[in-house]
């Protein structure tokens, strides 16, 4: 079923993905924790969370202490932890392992984004420029594919041409930009592409500076940017625009050292976060049609370096929402050392790239092959 | 403490070497507290080491302060840091032509100077040095001049201009101040350094463009001991020299780093680094690369910021000091007889 | 100075560098043309930027790769040798190195350092030089390319993308020039960590090369890399893909690489009398940029060609007159041409950036609107300050016609359609004629011109060059 970027009728909504990125290469080990493990101990001397502080939801595995809103939404059946997951010989630089998660190339540099190449499906007669909406500078990879139009969205409540101007002269700027790109007869393809982007551009912030005028909220999210993030995703989706897929990412993960107090925060921020948005949306009665995809990429190393940990393999992602099946998927990578890659890093149980097919089919329902390259083995994590 | 009338210099030797990338980046200079060391790296972090225990830099106390910011006790460029007989910080910076005092912990307490080429304004204050009052000398890089401030800010004199004539600067960097007052000023567009009288007379300078010994190449530090030695960080050279009270070239290091505590740790849990160390020579790793600062403590401990390599190298100097009845006078001319 | 040359000189300032500020192009076009051309096809002429300046402020040699974009971007800016650097940015796109799989900055800081020395260079050296660069090494995994077991890809794309062009050679001599490149590597650098990174140099392992006897091109020997670049040099084929390159660079946008095998030229007489220029002189690009540069097609290619990022930010930051020197905003500038599609050190794959109007979507053309007004909206700014002074020149009062005009002529000159021209009298009507009598007027009248050159900025003419 080929999306048109409106909504359907009350029961029919068109899904929608929320992809969060978590920039640095989150310390999956430290986010699910083998709590019970000894191995676990003696790998963590320092950035280890203590016996009796994490949060149980078995006799093995635990939620990180600040990652308590988290575990409840898992308790609710919300939350689908895919763990393990990562691909062969997964790359410890930062760019490249981004890159590959972005554009499913583990082996040559890939120029197309899963995303580009899915809003391309979506979306393919390009009807609705917001179909794809990134907040944040500059497009990730995962999000761009030739000819396919993403927003890419700095400042919600600041968004369009010229913001530079102040509030009183922009609007007759504006103006003058709206004629300086009136189409003319015969000024030629280039200058008749340019005036239609233009023309675009502002239909597009038009459009989307409705967001923030409909919005009205009881939820008040916490100060920092993963909580501003994805309180403008709920303003958008909201707003009915006809948005598909969101992407946002949360910086930060690349705790080499200070991994405490800051991968704590980091958890706290991130969870607080979601646990808003989702609740938000549930008192619009907006959040039926929403799944969100939690992903880094790639985990650490298993022994701490006696300050934070070093990049490694071995991560984790989680599906959150209602649509979704809660509970553990794939397998915990093992921690026993005889099973360490290179006798210091977790090995990965799982390809992301059935990760992605299983949101692409199951969730957006569009064929998976040609965006992830490939048939993975799929999770049976929606409901 | 009186100057010595001459030394036996026994030696220089390497003691052993502080920080590492990461924790140290870009470090423009350091300040010498007791057991206490006060990295300031280009960032705008500050980070504490220990000497016995820099691996346990980043645990309960030994948090890294300060950080990237134009607002109150953060910095954007900043080039200089001393630390005063109440030993809370005082750090310079070239982008908001500030002059801010912090504590220890990196709570701000009081900022002065802002931009500007009049009395009591900076264009890109780099260097520092207290006098035995406590006044500061503050190199005003772009106005080419160095000025004399109060603790509290308050302007007390000015001297220089720009140009390559005797008392004249172009871009000065380091200073310092000895303990007879006098001021000594790294001119680094001049490839050399100039001693002032306390009110910015002119006495001497040391250097010229080059490479050779006793030459520069940019000299961004100096620094001088309680022996009257003049050390110069010779940035473009990668090396430190060291020249007598008289001037008088006497050695120069250039390196000769080994793994700091942290750093050997750091290699230890990374299996990649540790082959490609084993695989590479060794000898670039020990060099200084664009040192940036030299310190030397009251034990006579250099410290160089080897900004190139991230890390602090420290060095003893062992000498013994002469009197005249000790050692001749000097003589007018060489002898053949040497025993 | 008539004013044609004036927009003559503006055009091979824009296209041979990046633009150049009024004082600038007033001075330049003084000289012949074609003695312009000769200064700029021979940097050497003028000094280098500055580097002690750059290591002391902003730590060239152990940078990130956004303070290394920044300080290219400086170096647009405030080069005395333009053609050098644009030669720069032009070989970067060619040999199309990515940082994302090469994770040294010193490796792609040297890289580009190099396409800055050869930039005017004999083809022969500055695929040399290529083919012994680490970062180009690493990137086509020449490294992996052993006497025993060949690894094709630096071979194939030496051919296919950096020399000849997909159709003028076979698999055969594909693996030929793979073999003859065998044992070029590079030194293993010492690790990241703890010290930062250090440079790599060019290796060569005699045990690993495979000096059997080869064919290649119809030419049959012991060969060698060398030997391979020197028969690549003497095709013609290399010639008219070379030449092609440089037409589409420096003259109006072709179709992308890949369609170059079947799409023909847009001018062919124009490649036909490049190409002759690089055969005749054997491969001397200098020769071949002469010719570009002197010739009528190059003359009247004004304002058709789309601008890269790194063109349309150097240009406005000229413009603006601001980042004379080192400063802190120069890791902002860089990541700004990113926002708009150009990471400088790192293009998306080894075909490099697309060019024309792939420059242009609806988020990078926001992006570029916004980087140029916002650069604009000071009216402090040197760059404004000295248009303003140059309009209060005229004395009395200024018509709004004449305003728009004087605006258009000294932002570039830039050429813009009835409607641009039409948009901006309107606002400038509105304001009623141009005062400098008071102080006041003053004031509101340097607002009005540098919100009119903000419009110019904005403007569809404006993305092109």
């Amino acid at each position: 079923m080929a999306g048109n970027g409106k909504s359907l009728d009350g029961n029919g909504k068109q899904p929608v993905l929320v992809v969060v990125q978590m920039t640095g290469g989150n310390d999956f080990l430290n986010t699910l924790i083998p709590y019970t493990n000894p191995v676990y101990y003696d790998s963590r001397k320092t950035v280890g969370i203590p016996e009796g502080q994490a949060l149980p939801i078995d006799d093995t595995l635990a939620f990180h202490p600040q990652a308590a809103p988290l575990k409840e939404m898992y308790e609710h059946g919300k939350v689908a932890v895919i763990q393990g997951i990562g691909y062969e010989n997964s790359s410890r630089s930062h760019f490249r392992a981004m890159d590959i998660w972005h554009t499913c190339e583990p082996d040559k540099i890939g120029d197309e984004g899963w995303l580009g190449r899915a809003v391309r499906k979506l979306d393919p007669e390009k009807e609705n420029v917001l179909t794809a909406v990134n907040f944040g500078r500059g497009l990730p990879r995962a999000l761009s594919a030739p000819g396919v139009p993403v927003s890419s969205v700095g400042d919600l409540d600041n968004y369009g041409l010229m913001t530079g101007i102040e509030e009183k002269h922009r609007m007759e700027a504006l103006d003058i930009f709206k004629e300086m790109y009136a189409p003319a007869i015969g000024s030629g393809p280039v200058m008749d592409y340019l005036s239609q982007t233009g023309m675009d551009v502002l239909k597009g912030a038009d459009v989307l500076k409705q967001a923030p005028a409909k919005y009205s909220s009881e939820i008040e999210y916490a100060d920092n940017s993963i909580a501003k993030s994805l309180r403008d995703v709920a303003r958008v989706h909201l707003a009915d625009l006809g948005t598909r897929v969101f992407y946002t990412n949360h910086g930060g993960y690349d705790n080499h050292a200070n991994e405490y107090p800051d991968h704590p925060r980091l958890m706290t921020e991130l969870s607080g976060a979601i646990m808003d948005f989702f609740q938000d949306l549930k008192q619009h009665d907006a959040g039926d049609n929403v799944v969100m995809l939690v992903f880094t990429e790639f985990g650490r190393r298993m022994k701490d370096n006696g300050s934070g940990t070093d990049h490694g393999s071995g991560g984790g992602a989680f599906l959150i929402g209602d649509p979704i099946q809660g509970g553990l998927y794939a397998e915990y990578p093992s921690i026993r050392p005889d099973d360490w890659l290179y006798g210091e890093d977790m090995r990965h149980t799982y390809d992301y790239r059935g990760l992605y097919a299983t949101v692409l089919e199951q969730w957006l329902r569009i064929d998976s092959p040609e965006i992830v390259g490939g048939t993975y083995e799929q999770l049976s994590v929606l409901r | 403490m009186a100057r010595p009338y001459a030394l036996l210099r026994a030696g220089f030797p390497y003691v052993k070497t502080l920080g590492m990338r990461r924790v140290t980046n870009d470090p423009v200079d350091v300040a010498l507290d007791d057991g206490m060391y006060y990295v300031l790296n280009r960032s705008g972090i500050i980070a504490r080491l220990q000497w016995d225990d820099d691996g346990s830099w980043d645990v309960g106390d030994l948090k890294p302060i300060a950080g990237s910011g134009a607002e109150d006790g953060k910095f954007l460029w900043p080039a200089t840091i001393l630390i005063d007989r109440a030993r809370t910080l005082w750090v310079s910076d070239e982008n908001t032509h500030r002059i801010t005092n912090i504590t220890r912990e990196g709570e701000f307490i009081s900022k002065w100077g802002e931009r500007g080429d009049g009395e009591g304004r900076f264009d890109g204050p780099a260097g520092m040095a207290f006098d035995s009052d406590e006044n500061v000398y503050v190199s005003d890089s772009r106005n080419h001049r160095i000025q004399k401030y109060t603790k509290d800010g308050r302007f007390i004199l000015q001297w220089g201009e720009f140009g390559s004539a005797e008392g004249q600067m172009n871009m000065p960097w380091g200073l310092a101040v000895d303990e007879m007052g006098s001021v000594y000023v790294a001119d680094w567009r001049n490839d050399r350094v100039q001693k002032f009288t306390a009110e910015g007379q002119f006495l001497s300078a040391i250097g010229r463009p080059g490479s050779d010994d006793g030459e520069f190449n940019r000299p961004t530090g100096v620094a001088v001991d309680g022996h009257g030695d003049v050390y110069v960080a010779d940035a473009g050279n990668d090396r430190v020299q060291l020249f007598s009270q008289e001037g008088r070239y006497v050695e120069k290091f250039i390196g000769d780093a080994s793994l700091s505590k942290m750093a050997r740790d750091y290699m230890l849990t990374n299996a990649g680094p540790l082959r490609q160390r084993e695989m590479t020579s060794l000898e670039p790793q020990k060099r200084f690369r664009r040192p940036r600062s030299v310190r030397v403590d009251d034990q006579f401990r250099m410290f160089v910021t080897d900004m190139g390599s991230m890390r602090v190298q420290v060095y003893q100097k062992d000498a013994e000091p002469l009197t005249p009845d000790l050692i001749l006078p000097p003589p007018r001319s060489p002898s053949l007889v040497t025993n | 100075m008539a004013a044609q040359d004036l927009s003559l000189t503006a055009h091979l300032m824009r296209r041979a560098g990046f633009g150049a500020t009024r004082a600038e192009l007033e001075r330049l076009a003084e000289k012949p043309y074609e003695e312009l051309v000769e200064d700029l096809l021979h940097p050497e002429r003028f000094p280098e930027v500055e580097r002690d300046l750059l290591d002391r402020y902003l730590s060239e040699p152990f940078a990130t790769i956004p303070v290394s974009v920044g300080i290219w971007i400086y170096r647009m800016v405030n080069t005395k040798r333009p053609l050098e650097e644009k030669m720069t940015l032009f070989w970067h796109h060619v040999f199309a190195t990515g940082f994302s799989k090469i994770q040294n900055v010193n490796a792609m800081v040297r890289q580009v350092e190099s396409f800055r020395r050869h930039s005017l260079s004999n083809l022969r050296g500055i695929l040399t030089a290529l083919s012994k660069d680490p970062a180009m090494i690493f990137w086509l995994d020449n490294s992996e390319n052993h006497r025993d077991e060949i690894n094709e890809n630096y071979g194939r794309e030496l051919l296919e993308l950096f020399s000849m062009g997909v159709g003028n050679y076979s698999e055969d001599d594909i693996k030929n020039c793979a073999k003859a490149f065998t044992g070029w590597t590079f030194a293993q650098p010492i690790p990241l960590y703890p010290q930062g990174e250090f440079p790599t140099e060019f290796e060569y392992r005699t045990d690993d090369h495979d000096d059997g006897v080869k064919t290649f091109l119809g030419e049959t020997g012991q060969l060698d890399g060398s030997h391979v670049i020197d028969i690549i040099v003497r095709q013609s084929a290399t010639a008219r893909f070379v030449s092609r390159h440089l037409y589409n660079f420096f003259v109006a946008d072709e179709a992308q690489v890949p369609a170059w095998s079947e799409a023909p030229p847009r001018d062919p007489a124009a490649i036909d009398a490049l190409a002759k220029a690089f055969e005749s002189s054997n491969g001397d690009i200098r020769s071949v940029m002469r010719v570009l540069f002197n010739s009528d097609f190059f003359k009247k290619a004004r304002y058709g060609k789309v601008k890269s990022p790194a063109e349309l930010v150097a240009g406005v930051i000229k413009l603006a007159g601001t980042h004379t020197e080192p400063n802190r905003g120069l890791e902002a500038v860089g990541v700004a041409a990113a926002a708009m599609g150009q990471s400088l050190y790192d293009p998306p794959t080894v075909e490099g950036w697309h060019t024309g109007r792939e420059w242009i979507d609806g988020g990078a053309l926001n992006e570029r609107v916004n980087f140029a007004v916002d650069e604009l909206d000071d009216v402090t700014r040197p760059g404004i300050r000295d248009i303003v002074r140059r309009i209060a020149a005229e004395g009395g009062s200024l018509a709004p016609g004449r305003l728009v005009e004087q605006c258009v002529e000294l932002a570039g000159p830039v050429q813009v359609s009835g409607a641009t021209r039409e948009a901006m009298l309107r606002f400038a009507q509105a304001g009623g004629e141009l005062s400098f009598e008071s102080e006041d007027a003053a004031e509101r009248s340097a607002r009005r011109v540098a919100r009119l050159l903000q419009f110019i900025v904005a403007s569809r003419e404006y993305q092109l060059a």
